[in-house]
């Protein structure tokens, strides 16, 4: 499935135009708007080997703005953010595929160009010895630690932008 | 034959009737013999598991982990609708008004339940505080950790929510929570040994069947599971395995 521009949202907006790893693009918004993470809750998700999205609990769909329909069979980058670094990503795919654990902080973009961060954790689903797909849990995050990570997260932005 | 039936240690004192007439009423319709084994502390638990003799068990999810994916146990059910939650509380007059007002240093309390302190740490990771910076201070009941929040004795204590809810309304109207987990997705799971494989069909149709004929409601009711069992595949535990393996860093 190929995602579609995003709508522009109501609030002052950024447009940007996002590739994505299949080679596939979309014009998205962001907005400077944060959605704060829902108190003691976890946003699940799980995707098939390809990252397409099989599985989303209530609080993925309520926190991503879009409905369930949307989400389930959309790739999982209808959330990337273009503030997101690639080689974050990198390092996420590297690490599932070679069936170990992830950690990260991401900044995620909502269907009405809102952000919200989490503390996102990602494993691959072993079954009888085989990756099936990938599962991922996402926490509320530490501001201190987010705080800390932005400019390297702009920094790597930067050198991306430079080589490209 | 006699099946061993293991119960985890993390049921309130209350409940203990509940399991002994579940334990009646799955023998009299699956006609297996069950020997009730609930061990008293999660110490008590392991001697058992060790001695390789529990055939079914009511474990934790925490323990399932390793029961299912090391021992080989097959999940079958699990009470509906009814999930491990947990409560972060605070003496209401303590001056703590969220999690991220918890400083290094700070005391919690807690008692011995192992997903509680889990959930709980992660629930604490927005204050930047880890299992290292607080000062635990381990009690033998709920109502223990309830006091010394009210006391003052600590900043904090960590509670099943379930344990929280059954506290009394005064003792409530001295705490405050600060968060309580919205999970949903992770429960206590019924697990059979392999050796069961024979027995394992009628075992599953009692529990399942459980709420359906009249005087289950008081049943279920001793056990406070009100919506009964459920059936658990394999692969329903083995997600909730891989969501636990993201809480376990
Ligand atoms: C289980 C799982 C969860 C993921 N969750 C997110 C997410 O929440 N936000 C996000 O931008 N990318 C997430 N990704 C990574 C995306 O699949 C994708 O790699 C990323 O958005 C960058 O897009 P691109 O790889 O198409 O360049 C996840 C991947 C997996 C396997």
């Amino acid at each position: 499935m190929r995602l579609t521009d995003m709508a522009q949202p109501a609030e002052p907006s950024k447009q940007s135009r996002l590739t994505y790893f299949d080679g596939s693009s979309r014009i998205v918004y962001v907005t400077d708007l944060e959605v704060p993470f829902p108190q003691g809750r976890l946003i699940v998700s799980s995707t098939d080997l390809n990252g397409i999205i099989t599985h989303a609990n209530d609080a993925f769909v309520e926190m991503s703005g879009y409905s369930r329909d949307e989400l389930i069979g959309a790739p999982h980058h209808i959330l990337r953010h273009p503030d997101m670094p690639k080689v974050a990503f990198k390092g996420l795919w590297d690490d599932v595929a070679a069936g170990k654990k992830w950690h990260g902080y991401v900044k995620n973009l909502r269907k009405d160009g809102f952000y919200y961060w989490v503390y996102a954790t990602a494993v691959p689903n072993i079954r009888n010895g085989v990756i099936v797909g990938y599962t991922s849990v996402r926490r509320k995050p530490s501001r201190t630690r987010i705080n800390e990570l932005i400019p390297l997260y702009k920094q790597w932005l930067d050198q991306e932008r430079s080589v490209s | 034959m006699t099946i061993t039936f293991l119960i985890a240690p993390d049921f309130s004192p209350e409940r203990f009737a509940g399991w002994h007439m579940l334990n009646t009423a799955l023998q009299r319709r699956s006609g297996v013999h069950l020997h009730l084994v609930t061990p008293a502390t999660a110490h008590e638990q392991s001697e058992v598991m060790a001695t390789g003799q529990a055939d079914l068990v009511y474990a934790n999810p925490f323990d399932a982990v390793d029961m299912i994916r090391t021992q080989g146990y097959v999940p079958f059910a699990r009470p509906a609708q009814r999930f491990d939650e947990m409560v972060i509380a605070t003496g209401s007059e303590s001056g703590v008004a969220t999690v991220e007002d918890l400083r290094p240093g700070c005391r919690i309390a807690l008692t011995e339940n192992r997903d509680v302190k889990l959930i709980g740490l992660r629930l604490l990771e927005p204050a930047d505080l880890a299992e290292s910076h607080i000062e635990w201070v381990h009690v033998d009941s709920y109502q223990a950790a309830a006091r010394k929040a009210i006391k003052g004795e600590v900043e904090a204590a960590f509670f099943l929510a379930d344990a929280y809810a059954s506290l009394t309304k005064l003792t409530r109207s001295h705490l405050r929570v600060l968060v309580e987990s919205a999970i949903h997705d992770i429960s206590h799971v019924l697990l059979a040994h392999p050796r069961l494989a024979g027995d394992l069909a009628a075992i599953e149709k009692a529990f399942l069947g459980i709420g359906q004929i009249q005087g289950d409601v008081e049943l279920l009711d001793a056990l406070g599971f009100p919506h009964g069992f459920e059936v658990m595949s394999q692969e329903q535990a083995e997600f909730m395995i891989d969501l636990m393996d993201t809480l376990l860093d």
